[in-house]
């Protein structure tokens, strides 16, 4: 059990990523802390074990105040698995040497237990094929799974993931998530820093929503991903979930709303077909119509994907003159019009607090084919 | 070897090409630049005739030899004696008639408490000898009369009752001081050496470089410099005995060529004058070895020292790396030859140590630095990560730097550090300014003993062509055997035996 007391940090710029975080960590927990950047979030799991000293407060492990003078660390460190971002395998040596050395020179292990040990923990990653290779020889995936195995070999009471898929290609997130699941599933206390959602969602136990350096809200996956009750956490969660863009001119960066179309879909694992289809829509709807037709544009966007219902959704909302979308010029849009998956609305909007005066909803669903 | 021969025959050519410039009057010589040795000051005695000359200083007097044959200088300022020894081993060289002037040459005696005993003494001694004729005697025996190849002097029977002197001598100027047959020898010397007998001294010699000698004397290192020139500016700053010789001052110019040996005759000639002859080929070897010692303890204790620093530097943080970087900047700023300086003549200037140990302090101290810039680049090279990770495992400092971070550091610096030692080794080149007879030293004053300008030039380039060729072998082989990823499967996994 860690209990974290009061933990202030104030970095020597005076910046305060952490202000006043009181938690406890119970035995078998897997929590994962989530919440915009620059909130303290890889501060506060760096304070844990040390890595990073707090300015006041106390942590508290198994009954001892590790912030005290003369806690002996190391021993404690030993206890506590860390995972990084930037995996930081040791460059010099072989995978199989980088988990056994920790094994010999840490816990006094004899070199056929410590190579046991990471045999078995190497097959159990899927990676028992690179014993003799040196870590800037594979793929980032492979280096995560290597690192995790590196931290498993020390018998951690508690492992700490920061970030632990941030630095990967989409591609390789995957294998690194499932290893993770592996874990949570066998029920070691964990912690893990992430931006991947559905991850955090489908892992943990509890989920730290952290904001301004504080733990703004706590709470099952369901109640801060389904059910948040504060402000900011609702913004984050919806903000999360949706693309808002506003259209006053005729100068509007499509190729900029496009890339980032393009990542959210990448996420949230869109197909590109059915991206593809909601930009022609809103090419079609937004700028080759209502913003062309009208002197003074002002359309509000929302792109949005639910998961549960596996439907995405486009809302126009805008001022002038109403547009109909079957008087659309384009064939390719009259024929996506036609299609069963997708359904279109209009409607008119009455007092609106922007003043907005037409809507148009737009929802595409998929059909594997 | 084929390209040494093409060297060595090209720059035998280079003679041939030259023709001679007609001077009689030193008035003819305006305008042209004339050498002269650094710190003896005989430009001053013709300055006013030659208004528009530019003066070129060498160290040694027979690089002007060279400068003249190479037409670098069309005349250069050397005393009638040195002349006629030049003149038999070039017969090329001519001399103006008039002499350019007189110089009297006396000693500089040591600020130090023997100062007003010693300069009684002498001065007592220079009187005598003057009085009785010994000067006049000595006079005719080396200057006038000298014989390079039978002429010796007598370095023995010394009472030593009266201590030790320290006495700064140039070593390779003839026939004042020179090595003769692996000995000191010459003019001062045989004059120094009778002098002590006289008194009761043990005489000590040590090979100086001209404009060495003042300083070192006045630092109190040597109790008695030799041979300087008498000139008002000299006589403000140290204290001077009365003078022991005068001698005309020539002017050398090149004169008509004569046929000389074949290229194969001249090398055959040139290696038995500097390696045969005198046996000195062991002068050579004992300088080669003084290389080798002061360049290998310097590595090894400049490592050691160098690393210590680091980790001291680690440890203790900012103020440590702060006073690290301020030596750093003050040793790394200042060139060699200076630091060596100061070393011998301030910071050990009353002590007993010897040129070459100060020598070796002062490369430990400049391969410390480098050592400390290496570690830090190759350690930054390295990255936070990896320490990161080890102190998050439980490592602690001292494991995570020796078992972490220096292994693959030492990759990233043993290039720089092979770099290094051969600049150090280039850089020992240098000791001869403190007395120590290392490669280049000895290589000088057999040069001044052979008036062979190329031929001991090139076969001390290759001496240090070859150490620094075995030096940077043995790092090379300690780069690959403790390269990590050199290893062998076998060895990654020593003591484990493997399922099938």
């Amino acid at each position: 059990m860690i209990e974290i007391r009061h933990l202030r940090k104030v970095f020597d710029d005076d910046t305060i990523p952490l202000k006043d975080i009181d938690i406890t960590i119970n035995d078998g927990d897997v929590i994962s802390i989530i919440g915009p950047s620059g909130t303290g979030k890889s501060t506060l799991l760096r304070c844990i074990n040390m890595l990073c000293e707090p300015t006041s407060g106390s942590i508290i492990v198994d009954g001892q105040d590790i912030t005290q003078k003369g806690c002996n660390l190391n021993e404690i460190r030993k206890k506590m698995g860390m995972v990084f971002q930037s995996f930081n395998l040791f460059g010099h040596l072989t995978i199989i040497e980088n988990i056994m050395n920790p094994q010999i020179t840490l816990l006094g292990r004899s070199r056929q237990e410590a190579y046991d040990k990471a045999m078995y923990l190497l097959q159990q990653v899927g990676l028992a094929s690179k014993v003799f290779n040196y870590p800037d020889e594979l793929s980032g995936g492979q280096q995560q799974r290597v690192a995790i195995a590196r931290t498993l070999a020390m018998d951690p009471d508690i492992i700490l993931f920061d970030e632990p898929t941030s630095a990967l290609d989409p591609s390789m997130i995957g294998e690194v998530q499932s290893v993770i699941k592996m874990l949570a599933k066998s029920g070691r206390t964990m912690m893990i820093v992430t931006h991947e959602m559905d991850f955090a969602r489908k892992i943990s136990n509890r989920i730290l929503f952290m904001y301004d350096g504080y733990i703004y809200e706590e709470g099952t996956p369901r109640q801060i991903f389904e059910h948040p009750q504060k402000e900011m956490t609702k913004r984050f969660i919806q903000r999360l979930s949706s693309l808002t863009y506003r259209i006053s001119s005729s100068d509007f960066d499509i190729e900029a709303m496009n890339e980032e179309l393009t990542a959210y879909g990448e996420k949230l694992l869109i197909e590109a077909e059915r991206l593809s289809k909601l930009t022609l829509a809103f090419e079609e709807i937004c700028m080759n119509n209502i913003v062309n037709d009208s002197e003074n544009p002002d359309v509000l966007v929302k792109v949005e994907y639910s998961e549960k219902l596996d439907i995405l959704t486009m809302l126009v909302c805008y001022k002038g003159e109403k547009f109909d979308v079957y008087s659309s010029a384009s064939k390719l849009f009259l024929d996506l019009l036609a299609e069963p998956t997708t359904e279109v609305r209009q409607d008119d909007i009455k007092d609106d607090p922007l003043g907005y005066e037409h809507m148009i909803s737009m929802r595409f669903r998929w059909v594997e084919e | 070897m084929f390209k040494k021969i093409i060297i060595l025959a090209a720059l035998a050519l280079v003679p041939c090409f030259l023709f001679a410039a007609q001077f009689t009057e030193i008035e003819d010589l305006d305008g042209h630049d004339i050498g002269v040795q650094t710190a003896v000051l005989y430009e001053e005695l013709i300055q006013d005739r030659v208004p528009h000359s530019t003066f070129q200083y060498y160290t040694m007097p027979n690089d002007m030899i060279l400068a003249l044959q190479s037409g670098k200088v069309d005349a250069y300022l050397i005393e009638q004696v040195s002349y006629g020894v030049q003149k038999k081993n070039h017969p090329d060289l001519a001399v103006l008639e008039e002499p350019a002037g007189y110089i009297n040459a006396t000693c500089i005696i040591g600020e130090n408490e023997r100062q007003g005993r010693l300069l009684a003494e002498l001065n007592q001694f220079i009187a005598d000898s003057r009085e009785n004729g010994m000067l006049d005697e000595l006079y005719d025996y080396w200057i006038a009369d000298f014989d390079p190849v039978n002429d010796t002097c007598d370095v023995g029977g010394f009472t030593g009752e009266n201590g030790t002197i320290a006495v700064a001598v140039e070593g390779g100027y003839e026939p004042f001081s020179f090595i003769s047959n692996g000995h000191i020898s010459g003019f001062d010397v045989d004059f120094i050496c009778r002098f002590a007998r006289a008194y009761g001294y043990t005489p000590e010699f040590y090979e100086v470089p001209f404009e060495a000698i003042a300083p070192g004397v006045e630092s109190g290192k040597y109790d008695i410099g030799m041979n300087i020139v008498v000139s008002e500016e000299r006589n403000e700053t140290g204290t001077l005995s009365d003078v022991y010789y005068t001698t005309p001052i020539m002017l050398v110019v090149q004169g008509e060529a004569e046929g000389g040996l074949s290229f194969f005759e001249q090398l055959a000639e040139s290696f038995n004058k500097t390696f045969i002859r005198e046996n000195r080929w062991v002068l050579f070897l004992q300088g080669a070895g003084v290389t080798l010692m002061i360049t290998v303890t310097s590595i090894l204790a400049g490592t050691v020292l160098g690393f210590v620093v680091y980790l001291i530097c680690r440890r203790f943080g900012r103020a440590a790396n702060s006073v690290t970087n301020f030596f750093l900047w003050l040793i790394h700023g200042m060139p060699t030859v200076l630091l060596l300086m100061i070393l011998y003549y301030i910071v050990f200037g009353s002590s007993s140590l010897s040129g070459t140990w100060v020598s070796v302090v002062g490369f430990s101290l400049m391969f410390a630095c480098s050592m400390i810039d290496m570690l830090r680049v190759g350690c930054n090279a390295i990255g936070r990560g990896q320490l990161e990770a080890s102190t998050a495992m439980g490592y602690s400092d001292n494991q995570s730097f020796f078992r972490i971070i220096l292994p693959q550091a030492a990759q990233h610096f043993l290039p720089i550090y092979r770099n290094e030692v051969v600049t150090l080794i280039k850089e020992t080149s240098v000791v001869g300014y403190i007395a120590v007879l290392d490669l280049t030293k000895i290589s000088d004053l057999v040069r001044s003993r052979t008036y062979e300008a190329f031929f001991p030039l090139i076969v001390t380039a290759v001496m240090y062509f070859i150490l620094t060729a075995v030096l940077t072998r043995i790092v090379t082989a300690i780069e690959h055997a403790i390269d990590p990823k050199r290893r062998k499967t076998d060895k990654i996994l020593r003591g484990v035996k493997q399922e099938e």
